[in-house]
Order: C-alpha cells, then structure tokens, then sequence
C-alpha cells in the first residue's frame, strides 16, 4: 500500500506562525523529490491542541485515511498525550505519527524568520522520514495475581500484612524464627509519642493469627522465586517441606541487627563486666521488671553511651538517642537517686515529640553530655569534652547504643531476589526520595530497618506505603498494560554475551540457557535503551527508539 | 472500623488538599486505581515547596528533572482534576460521603485557551516583587511565578491590575493576547463536588526569622532565609544562579550559616535543617570555590542511612563547623561593610566570625494553610500547629476525623523521603477506607 | 555567532538529548525565548545511555561537524544510572573518534538539569563556536543510512 502521510503544522497562535514561514513549509514540502513515492497531505492549522483543532485533526485523519502522520507543532512534553489520545479515536496506530517540536527549537529560539523556516523545514523532513520507519505497537494487557508474600514477620511485615489482607488478597507471611513480632516485641515499653505503645503490637499480632487471608510460615525462608510484577512464583522452605506460592508482589522486612560494640576499637569489655546493650537492657526489665547489676544490686550510677560503632558504618542510626532517653527514664522510673549520665556526639531527635521528651528527662537530672571522643573499657569512661579538656570517670554500669546494621540474611535474600544492596549494607531503593519503598525490580518493596535504620512509626509508615503501591496498583480482578516503548531481543545476531543483563538496572533481560541468547521481560523493561548501548552485535531493537529511526532523524540534521 | 460502612451512594472521588509532592504521589496513585482525584492548590502552579529547591540533598539531584515528570503526569491524567489558585471552603458530611466546597479563584487568564507563549507579561505596566521568587525578583501584574511553572498558564494578581483594581483602564496584556485568552471580567467560582475521602497534603513553611531580631533578618540586605537563598541560588531564579548579596552586585566572600534558628521558640528539631545547611555550603564552594564558609551548629541530625556521607563529604572540604550550644541566640551586627556573628563557643565563652552573608536555616513550622483547613474541616492539631494524627496508634495518617487523612509535612518536619512514604500511605489508607472491592 | 564565522561555514551539529532532564532544558530555553544556534539539530532520545556507538559513529561517517550527547546529572538519572553508562561508552567512543582522525572536541557529553535553559543556550552556542571554528568535519563517507 501506498502510504499517506499528513503533515500538520500548528500556527500555535502568532508563536510559531510568526515566527516560521508556514506557506513555504506546504509549498516545499509537496514539491520535494523524495517524496514522489508517497502520498503527502500538508495543512497548517490555528492551533491543533484546542478541543476544535483535536476534532479537525481527527476527522482530517479519518477521511484521508493517513497511513503515517506528522505534526509540527510544540514540545513532545506538552501534548504528545493530547495526540496519541487523538489517533487513538481513528484507526490510526499511535505509534505511526510523530510531534515535531518547531515552536520550542525553532520558533522561539532563531530570530531570523528564514532561518527558523529552514530548519523548522528539516526538521520536518526528519520527522516524515522517521514515521515511514515507525511501526505500530499494540498495548498488552496481562492478568495478575493478587496476593502478597511478605518477608519477615516484624513490625513492618506485620502492618503490611494486615493492611493487604483481604477476601480477595491472600498475604503469605514468612519468618525465620518461631513466632512473629520481630525485636519490638521484646522491648519493655515504648516511647511516649507511640500511642498506646507495646499494647498496640500485641494487638497488630493477635490480629495476623486471628486473620483467615494471612498465612504465616514459621522457621522458614525464601527457597526460590522467579517471575515479575503480577505474577511471581516463590517457593517457601519450611520444617516440613517446601510450599509454592504465586503472588503478584513481594515486601521485603527483613529486619535488622545490631552490630556487635566489640567490634569498634573504643569499647572493651568482658562478660562479668556491667556493660549492656540497649536490647539486652530491655530484655532485662522485660524479664525481671528491675535494671540490676550482676551482683543483684542496684546500679548508683549509669553511663548511657550513643553511638556505639557511628564512625565505623559511616551513618546515624537514626533511634539511637530517643531509646537511650527511654533507658534513662527506666532507671529514673527505678529510683530517682540513679545517677545518669548520657554521653552522646550531637543528639539526633528527628520527629516533633522527641525534645520535650529530651527536655522533660533532663529536668528529672539525666546529664546529657556531649562530648567528642569517648573510650570505655569495663565500666571505666574516659572522654574529650566539646571544648577540647579530657575526662574519665566509673560507673556502676554502662549502657550501649549499638549501631543498627541489616539482619545477617540481607545479602542472601538480594541474590535471591535479584535486588541491589547499598554501600550502608541495607536493601538499596529504587530512588532515594522520590522513590523509597520501590526496589529496581518491579514490584518487589522493601519496608522497615531492611531498607534502612527506622523506629516502629517509621517502619509502619514504610509498610503500609508499599500497601499503598500494591492496592493502586494490583487490584484484584484487574489487568496490568506494561510500557509499550520497550527492547526486543532479535535472536539471530545475540551472541549471548550478556553484556545486557549486567547494565539493566530493572533486571529486566535475562538468560535462555537453551537458546543462547538474551530475553527481555516486556513487562519489567521500561525503555531506556541502556542495554542498547551495550550490545556488541546489534541484537537489541529498542521499540520506537530504533537507530534506522534515529538516522531518518539525523539524515536532516546533517543534510 | 472500615467494615461498618454503609456501602450503598458512597463517593469514589478523592479531595486532596496541597499540590506538594505529597499530594501529587497520593494522587497519582489513586487516579491509577481508578479513583476520580480533586487536586486543589492554592497556588497558582503545583509542585509545592521542591521545585524551589535547584538540588535536592542528599543526592544533590536536580529537583526540577525529579518533579516536572511528576506534574506532567499529574496534569495530563485524566482522573486527576486539578483546581489551582483554589481552596477548600467547607467539608461537611462523614467517611465515604463527604461534600466539599470548593472556591476557585478567578484566575482571568482561560485554562483551556491559554497556550502559555508569556507574550502577555512585556506589555503589562504594572512591576512589582515576585512573592514566589521570596521578592528576590520581579513580575508583571499577570503573570506565572517562575519559568517553567506547571500549568504554564498566567494569572492575574487582581490588587495590583490597574484594570482590575479600578486605577485606570488597561487592557494591554488582553489585546496583546492572539488567544482571546484573557477574562478580565472572569469570576470567583465555587464548585459542590461529592467526595468519599480526603488527605490533608498543606505543607510546611520555615520559621519566620524576624521573630528573633537579634539576627539580624530584615535589617541587614546579607542576611538570608532558607527559600530566598535557595531562590538566590537556583538557575532559573531571579539571579539565573548568580550568587550575588541582595541590593548590590557584591558576591560574598564569607559567609555564616546558623543553625536550629527558632529551634528553642517551636520546641522540636525539625530534622531537615541539618542536611539543607549542609547543602548551602556545599552549594556556595561549587561556585565560589574561594568563599569561607562557617556552619555554625549545635546538634547535627542526620537521620538517613546516606546523611552522614554527605555529611563527612561538606565537613571535608567545603566548610568550617562551628559547635555552639545555642546557635540561635546568636547576635549579627554590621562590621565596616559586612556583618559580623558573635555566638556562644563550646567553653561557653562568647566567639564571632565575620561575613558577607549570613542564611538563617529556619526551623519547619506548619503552613499557615493548614489552620484555616484544620477549621474547615473539624480536624485537630498538635501542640506544634500540625495536624494531629493518630493519636492513640503509632505510625498512622489517620486525622482526628475519620476519613480524612493527611500527608508530608503538614503531619509535621518531614524530608521528602518520609513525605512520600506518607504520601503513598495516605493513598493505600484511602484506599482501604473507599471499600472492600480492593482486598 | 559571529556571523562572519557562520558566512565561511555552517557547521552540521546532531544533539542527542535525553528525554527527562536536557530536552526539559531546551523546552525551557525555548519559553525563555533565549536565542540558540540553528546549526544543531535535536533528535530526542530516552536516556543518554541510549546513545551508543553505532548511531554516533554513523552521524560521523555521513558528515556532522559536531555531536553533542547530553543527559542528566551523575545521579540524576530518570533510569537510575543511565548516564553513568553514557559517561563510559563516551570515554571509549572519544578514542575511537580520535583515532579515526577526528579531533576529539567535535564529541562532547555534557549534563544539563531541566532547570537549566540558560546553561543549555550556552552549550550549544559555545559548542557551535568551537565546530565553526575547527572547520568542516574531515570525514565524510556518506552511506545510505
């Protein structure tokens, strides 16, 4: 079939019309060579994007039966979906026409009017070349699953969980250890800007076991998973045997550990030494209801330390300083005569209730000193203070704040899951603020301390974002339409060298052992063409984007 | 709680209040789910307080290129209705079967003629402070608050339009106009749409640095506040990034930033200044790499996992950290033709540097918007002025009115990071709340 | 341009711009209604690191004077680290230019934020300055592209 093409340019007021020869633009463009094997239609119009310009262009495309179509007009950015949204009302494949931007790069920008007639001409020719090499492209529409697996059975999988779980969304809960609740579980209370506090946890748990759409595997863990957004299949290790799961999503909340204070130079201490972490002291009271020294005694005076390995993980843990304000307030709680100091480098309060909750402590005589360098050996502290002077002193007990590292399976579970872990050594989001619950690879999401060192609100804050991502976005009953404008994999020239699958940061190529070359997942490609780049053998077509459309492009500009 | 609802003439539409990026996420998501969206914004642009920023910490990425293709999407999705220069004059009704009031303000420029060619701002006579640009800069009567606003269409201020405010008759940017786009006798509106939720998205302001006079703001042209440096800075600002000290062409070569200024009047950290002080500095030695630079600080809080290796990169080599127990008491002075700061050092002793410059890294407080909303709508604030969320449950976007939700930094200080997770919370909350069809 | 120059010759430059950060730029500097050489011609791509050594070495071959590839900042990526990939392809394909005896600066990378029309202009102009100055390009082996 012969093909049609029409070109309309868009006056866009005086913007473009004052400014580019429109009449010389249809007197030249028709009269062209090289356009002697195609039908041309070439119009000018006031301006396309009013609602009459959208139903001129429409019935235009109708009646002429365009095979192609080319608009001069303004930016892409501005109404390229104005557009689209126009051919899709006619038979017209979206992707057979192009917006050609002569308002932006010519119009407004070479004063000289013949000049800009020129070039707003080239372009043109660029833009009707690129089209006779555009092809249509179909959108998919694909079923999804619904349910959920959530990994870890802390506070930030269980907020997941029961935010999901509903009679149309199975949630699969998976836990290392023996039962759910994570590590707040085990604290004696919580801060006093948490709401009801630990009863509140109690309640998020009785609700998970009482739940009929969420089960929860105990003493088991990801054995496999492979799939993507809408239709992953995992395999869940238990005790008794290995479960296969089909879920649409999966959270990672894996939790966090504690690093080890012997680890950092500036702490030693041995086992009969009175020297607690910040866990273990919660424990304690959890277990005992009393802060003791080993000896069954009551401490006189604690040293609270903050920062208990900063400078070796290079980052604030972020909740540090409110917990051992907590602590300080146990002991104070125990008996006001306990002396307590807490040695800290620059508090780090970040939520609005923390400083009258430091402030209300100081007033009960907690000592808050900030100092610049600390070394504790046993009980024994010595310090420089912030103005330079050195000092030392013993305590009947010292308290460490340990710094917050990823749980040990952090590494483990991003090889499995094929998501990249940052230098801090937790899970690494998609984007650092505009993106944070988001992984590279669709739809798996990482909450609470997996992805970085957060309190319990922030970590049910996290969870249920990635509620909020999976509700809008995996409804049940619902189809998924993947990014049309993605890679092909042209199977005759890959060599299988699979330079791709290293450069796509979605993980959306991989490896077809029996055909020895790349497959795209069209559904996880988002169409950078980053894997174009990196194809020795011109393998790769990146839809829409392809060079022999780029060199009808580039064929103008360098006429 | 949401099991009770009654399930027969609910509303699917979604009011959300503030076109910040908070509000632009929520949107976004529940337009995607089908859900009709009421975006309503003051202002007459979207993208709230980020795109005032030219890089956003810790990454330093440029924040337009993170937002633009966020209020594109905002504003060509056809389930989002974007009501700029509007406010929310009544919510009356309960969870599922709100009815809100809307007002939109005559804007006298038509959305749907105007293609936003700017040829309208030459020919109008009247100049004066761009509010938006924090009065760094100049604009016309009619006009858009910075290059780039989204939507690129203008308006006209009605105060200062000699046409509209009775001075004389003016008709200049009308007939310069090729549109027919301008409606001088355009209208206030009010529009009744039914509603089944709302999240509160209102924002933050800094703290108004005049309150503490011994800084100096508003007496010294050096002495800046947050947003007006970060205007001072930006490429598309006022100066086109030229980092020159107000009412004169003098580029500083020393300048202080003070810390935790209004920390003690507001009663809380506002966890963000730390890092967008930090920034400054490193801002100011990527143009001047000659200038000294002198953040004087008492706490530093950096609570992200990837702080405090911005953190350690600025200390290392763009600034001086000063350590004073009470940077917000300190004192600027004139000096000859500078200014000098005196604070208390860490001997508790009094020290003082001078400088050219000095930026007051205000602390968050609530956006005025937000108590004229909280009223509106029967909501509670906090202590501090933000909404009240939660209260009783730990980590919840839940307002005092069931229903009504609320996101970013109108809950409190937040980074954007938080302020999209709350954002993306609030919309999964909305969704929860609207109905079962979901789970 | 110092019309002088532009009289003895017009340099043939092709701009690859990514689609998230410098071809927001242009937009900018287009309703800035900042002045900007016509000698370089836009081909809009989706990332910078789209650009690979096939498509710049063919619009060398057929004669462009000048090749400006640019995206967004190091860390700015709208794909995460796509630039970061450009950068290393651009390192590799500046010697293959050079080699091929083209000098090297008819190749530059560059990263313009959205924000920054007026740095835009500037690059183009003083990109176009720098091709007119050096001259045609010395390789031209038109193929059919």
């Amino acid at each position: 079939m012969k093909a049609k093409v029409g070109v309309y340019v868009c006056e866009c007021g005086p913007n473009i019309a004052s400014k580019v020869d429109l009449d010389r633009i249809l007197e030249t463009l028709p009269a062209l060579d090289e356009y002697r094997e195609i039908e041309l239609v070439v119009k000018k119009y006031g301006l396309l994007c009013s609602a009459d310009g959208k139903n001129y262009l429409e019935e235009e495309i109708k009646s002429n039966g365009f095979t192609h179509l080319v608009l001069g007009a303004c930016s892409p950015r501005d109404h390229n979906k104005t557009f689209i949204g126009v051919c899709k009302k006619t038979d017209l494949n979206p992707y057979l026409y192009k917006i050609i931007n002569i308002r932006e790069h010519c119009a407004w920008i070479i004063p000289d009017k013949e000049k800009a007639t020129e070039k707003a001409i080239s372009y043109l020719r660029g833009g009707i070349n690129r089209v006779l090499y555009q092809s249509s492209l179909f959108e998919k529409q694909l079923d999804i699953d619904p349910d959920v697996v959530v990994i870890g059975g802390g506070i930030a999988g269980i907020e997941t969980a029961l935010s999901l779980a509903g009679e149309k969304r199975n949630i699969y809960l998976i836990e290392k250890s023996g039962k759910i609740g994570g590590k707040s579980s085990r604290f004696s209370s919580l801060l006093p800007r948490q709401g009801k506090g630990l009863a509140l946890i109690e309640e998020k748990i009785e609700k998970v076991s009482a739940n009929p759409f969420i089960k929860v595997f105990l003493e088991s863990s990801l054995e496999s998973i492979i799939g993507f957004l809408g239709n992953f299949e995992i395999v869940v290790k238990s005790k008794n045997g290995n479960t296969d799961i089909k879920a649409g999503a999966i959270v990672v909340a894996s939790g966090y550990g504690l690093i080890d204070p012997l680890s950092s130079e500036s702490h030693s201490y041995s086992e009969s030494d009175d020297v607690y972490t910040s866990l273990e002291i919660e424990e304690m009271l959890k277990e005992h209801g009393k802060i003791m020294t080993k000896s069954g005694k009551e401490p006189a005076s604690v040293a609270l330390v903050h920062c208990v390995g900063r400078e070796e993980k290079g980052y604030c843990s972020r909740i540090c300083c409110n917990y051992m304000i907590k602590i300080a307030r146990y002991l104070k709680d125990q008996s006001d005569a306990i002396k307590v100091t807490e040695f800290h480098k620059g508090l780090c309060m970040p939520d609005k209730g923390d400083q009258s909750f430091h402030k209300a402590m100081a007033e009960r005589g907690v000592e808050f000193r900030r100092i610049q360098k600390i070394t504790q050996d046993g009980t024994k502290i010595s310090f420089t203070g912030m103005d330079g002077s050195p000092g030392n002193a013993d305590f009947d007990m010292v308290i460490l704040a340990p710094a917050i590292v990823p749980s040990e399976d952090t590494d483990s579970l991003a090889e499995l899951l094929e998501i990249p872990v940052s230098e801090t050594g937790f899970f690494q989001e998609m984007h650092q603020t505009t993106d944070p619950v988001a992984t590279s690879i669709d739809g798996i999401f990482v909450v609470g301390a997996a992805h970085s060192p957060k309190g319990i609100t922030d970590s049910i804050f996290f969870a249920q974002a990635a509620a909020g991502r999976i509700l809008t976005h995996l409804i049940p009953g619902e189809k998924i339409v993947p990014e049309v404008k993605v890679t092909e994999v042209l199977e005759a020239f890959c060599t299988g060298c699979q330079n791709c699958l290293d450069v796509c940061v979605y993980g959306a190529i991989s490896y077809d052992e029996s055909k020895g070359v790349s497959v795209v997942n069209e559904v996880v490609c988002r169409g950078c063409g980053n894997c174009f780049g990196s194809c020795p053998s011109g393998a790769l077509r990146t839809k829409h984007f392809t060079n022999p459309q780029l060199y009808q492009e580039v064929r103008e500009a360098i006429r | 709680m949401t099991e009770d609802y009654i399930t027969m003439n609910r509303s699917d539409n979604v009011l959300i209040i503030g076109a910040g990026l908070a509000g632009m996420k929520a949107g976004l998501l529940l337009a995607h789910a089908g859900k009709k969206v009421y975006l309503v914004e003051s202002l007459p642009l979207i993208g709230g307080k980020v795109i005032k920023n030219e890089e956003s910490f810790p990454n330093l990425e440029c924040s337009t290129c993170m937002v633009a293709p966020v209020q594109q999407d905002v504003l060509q999705n056809p389930n989002i209705e974007t009501l700029t220069h509007s406010a929310v004059e009544k919510i009356e009704g309960e969870a599922g079967n709100f009815r809100a009031v809307i007002k939109k303000s005559a804007r006298y420029v038509s959305m749907t003629d105007c293609i936003g060619c700017g040829m309208c701002f030459d020919p109008c006579p009247v100049s004066l402070k761009n509010a938006w640009e924090e009065d760094l800069g100049e604009r016309k009567a009619i006009y858009v608050p910075c290059a780039g606003a989204l939507p690129n269409v203008p308006v006209i201020d009605p105060d200062q339009c000699l046409q509209l405010n009775g001075q004389q008759e003016c008709s200049a940017c009308a007939d310069s106009c090729m549109f027919g786009a301008i409606k001088l006798d355009d209208k206030d509106e009010t529009i009744e749409v039914d509603i089944g939720a709302v999240i509160i998205s209102t924002g933050a302001e800094t703290f108004d640095a005049s309150k503490l006079p011994e800084l100096g703001y508003g007496k010294y042209p050096g002495v800046y506040t947050p947003f007006e440096f970060e205007r001072l800075f930006a490429s598309n600002g006022p100066t086109l990034g030229e980092l020159t000290i107000r009412d004169s062409e003098k580029t500083p070569g020393k300048i202080a930033i003070i810390h935790c200024v209004g920390r003690q009047q507001v009663g809380y950290c506002s966890s963000v200044c730390c890092m967008y002080s930090l920034k400054f500095a490193h801002f100011i030695k990527s143009k001047l790499p000659d200038a000294e630079i002198f953040n004087i600080h008492s706490d530093i809080c950096l609570p992200d996992k990837n702080y405090q290796k911005f953190f350690n990169k600025v200390k290392e080599s763009d600034t001086t950290l000063i350590y004073s127990p009470s940077p917000e008491e300190s004192k600027v002075s004139q000096n000859g033709s500078g200014l000098k700061v005196v604070y208390t050092g860490a001997d508790g002793k009094e020290q003082h540097v001078e400088a050219d410059m000095v930026i007051l890294s205000g602390a968050v407080i609530p956006h005025p918007e937000g108590s004229s909303v909280a009223t509106i709508a029967g909501l509670n604030l906090d202590s501090y002025g933000f909404f009240e969320a939660g209260k009783d449950d730990i980590g919840s976007v839940h307002t005092s009115r069931e229903g009504v939700f609320v996101a970013g930094s109108a809950e409190g200080p937040k980074d954007i990071q938080s302020s999209v997770i709350q954002a993306e919370s609030a919309a999964g909350q909305v969704m929860i709340c609207l109905g079962e069809v979901n789970r | 341009m110092d019309k002088k120059v532009k009289k003895e010759f017009d340099p043939k430059i092709v701009g690859f711009l990514c689609n998230w950060c410098t071809y927001a730029a242009a937009d900018l500097a287009g309703s800035s209604k900042m002045e900007i050489s016509p000698a370089l011609s836009v081909v809009r791509v989706m990332c910078s690191s789209r650009v690979d050594h096939n498509l710049v070495l063919t619009t060398f071959f057929n004669g462009a004077d000048g090749i400006l590839i640019a995206g967004c900042h190091p860390g700015d990526c709208h794909y995460g680290e796509g630039n970061y990939y450009a950068r290393r392809r651009y390192a590799l394909l500046k010697k293959v230019t050079e080699s091929l005896g083209l000098e090297s600066e008819r190749l530059q990378l560059t990263w313009i934020s959205a924000s920054e029309g007026n740095r835009y202009a500037e690059v183009v102009n003083s990109f176009t300055e720098k091709i007119a100055k050096l001259g045609p390009s010395p390789i031209n082996c038109r193929s059919d592209l």
